[in-house]
């Protein structure tokens, strides 16, 4: 099978994550935060390297802004549940993930909150910048958006929406799904208050891990139980991280991010980045000489955008493409890509799109035979 | 020296805590397991430190954002 499916999740596990979970199911196999006996404290002295580790990976200033959670995706509804009420306006990008939209409109549907799209598709950074600037209004608390479009790769200029989140005095959110790992992040740099992680992608974890980082103080947990402190009272104080952390963490999972960030440091994520984006230039190049494609964006060779390729056959929708490329053995995901903000955006809301990505195992070689496939069956 | 308890309520601020203090010349610091009544905050964990200078110590844990509960 050729794996092109890396931004759903990668398939690739370096050793550094393997000898990562295996210590901790080997050793490491109490519960930290829980108990004060040497096993419990070993564990927990460890993950709260971790936190250090991963605070430091991120530009992020302090180990306890640092908590885990079970995927991106919560800790998405974490910042959005936990910081926002009595009707705060909250700006998102007209490219966001169901992630971003469905708690989005959720709480703007329960009266909690209200929201607003701004404009992405087809502005400049500047011109994204002037908009923004342009619907801001005294009532918008938050700015939260993507880092980069899970379907078209489309990087949004974060570092300018943070200095103007920090001018205006205004909470700034940011989904990493995409690109934490294959971008620079720097929280304290950019502005980022409150920065959302899917450790399974690019930072090679286990599945079932997110990470949720959040400078700003104030955050309500969004799951209630256990922190390991103060246990005699009902009442659970949201002190971070373990507030915002109840229930038993996957002390597995949290080694192999770990691992994960060993693993891109000594790669050097600028490699990364460049091996994957040869390959998405090769691809994006083949689809235009061969005139039977369609493609969305311009040839993807800046930093404007993540390797993530978006296209379609002009003789079929996405699905059914899909299915016989998987025929073919050849793994990409279509559809929606559970974005149909992306998709309108783009005008492919009906036909949705075949999402071509490459991983840092994703071989020339590979791609090449792909593009011979392309050329050969269809 | 007198010995104090820290309370930190969660033990990343403990260990936190305890290595900042290390680092800043206090060598008789560990985290422990808060027992019930020391602090009246059920269970935790807290900075056992040795120290006649208890105020610096405290000074320095909250300038470097360690949440401190209660000193006993």
């Amino acid at each position: 099978m050729y794996y092109f499916d890396n931004a759903a999740t990668t398939d690739f596990v370096p050793k550094q994550v393997i000898n990562s979970v295996r210590e901790a199911m080997l050793h490491f196999s109490a519960n930290p935060g829980r108990s004060g006996h040497k096993s419990a404290m070993s564990v927990t002295e460890e993950i709260y390297k971790i936190r250090k580790k991963t605070a430091a990976f991120f530009g992020a200033e302090n180990p306890d802004d640092v908590i885990f959670t079970a995927n991106c995706t919560q800790s998405i509804n974490t910042v959005l549940n936990g910081t926002l009420d009595d009707g705060a306006e909250v700006l998102v990008s007209d490219i966001e993930h169901n992630a971003v939209m469905r708690p989005v409109f959720a709480l703007s549907d329960m009266g909690k909150i209200k929201f607003r799209k701004f404009t992405t598709y087809g502005l400049s950074d500047d011109e994204i910048i002037s908009h923004i600037s342009c619907i801001i209004s005294e009532k918008t608390r938050m700015i939260f958006c993507t880092h980069a479009s899970n379907v078209f790769g489309r990087v949004l200029p974060i570092e300018k929406i943070g200095e103007l989140c920090s001018e205006k005095g205004i909470l700034f959110g940011v989904d990493a799904a995409q690109t934490a790992g294959i971008l620079p992040i720097d929280m304290k740099a950019m502005n980022i208050d409150y920065l959302c992680i899917a450790p399974h992608k690019g930072l090679y974890a286990p599945m079932g891990t997110g990470i949720l980082i959040a400078a700003e103080s104030f955050i309500k947990p969004l799951i209630y139980g256990g922190t390991g402190y103060n246990s005699e009272s009902f009442f659970q104080m949201p002190l971070k991280p373990e507030g915002v952390e109840s229930g038993t963490l996957n002390v597995p999972g949290i080694f192999g991010i770990s691992g994960g960030i060993d693993f891109v440091n000594e790669m050097n994520r600028k490699n990364i980045l460049r091996h994957e984006r040869r390959l998405c230039l090769k691809l994006y190049d083949f689809l235009i000489k061969n005139g039977k494609y369609r493609l969305y964006t311009p040839r993807p060779d800046t930093d404007s955008f993540v390797p993530v390729l978006s296209f379609n056959h002009t003789n079929y929708d996405s699905e059914t493409f899909g299915r016989m490329l998987d025929e073919k053995n050849f793994a990409l995901r279509s559809g929606l890509h559970c974005a149909p903000a992306a998709h309108e955006a783009y005008g492919t809301m009906d036909i949705g799109t075949v999402r071509f990505a490459p991983g840092v195992n994703t071989s020339e070689k590979e791609t090449e035979d792909f593009c011979s496939a392309l050329e050969k069956i269809f | 020296m007198q010995r104090y308890n820290i309370i930190t309520g969660t033990v990343t601020h403990a260990i936190k805590g305890r290595d900042i203090l290390l680092q800043n010349g206090y060598s008789k610091v560990r985290v422990e397991r808060t027992a019930k009544g020391i602090g009246a905050y059920g269970c935790g964990y807290g900075i056992v430190i040795d120290t006649d200078n208890i105020a610096n110590a405290e000074l320095l844990l909250r300038s470097n954002s360690v949440k401190i509960l209660k000193i006993v």
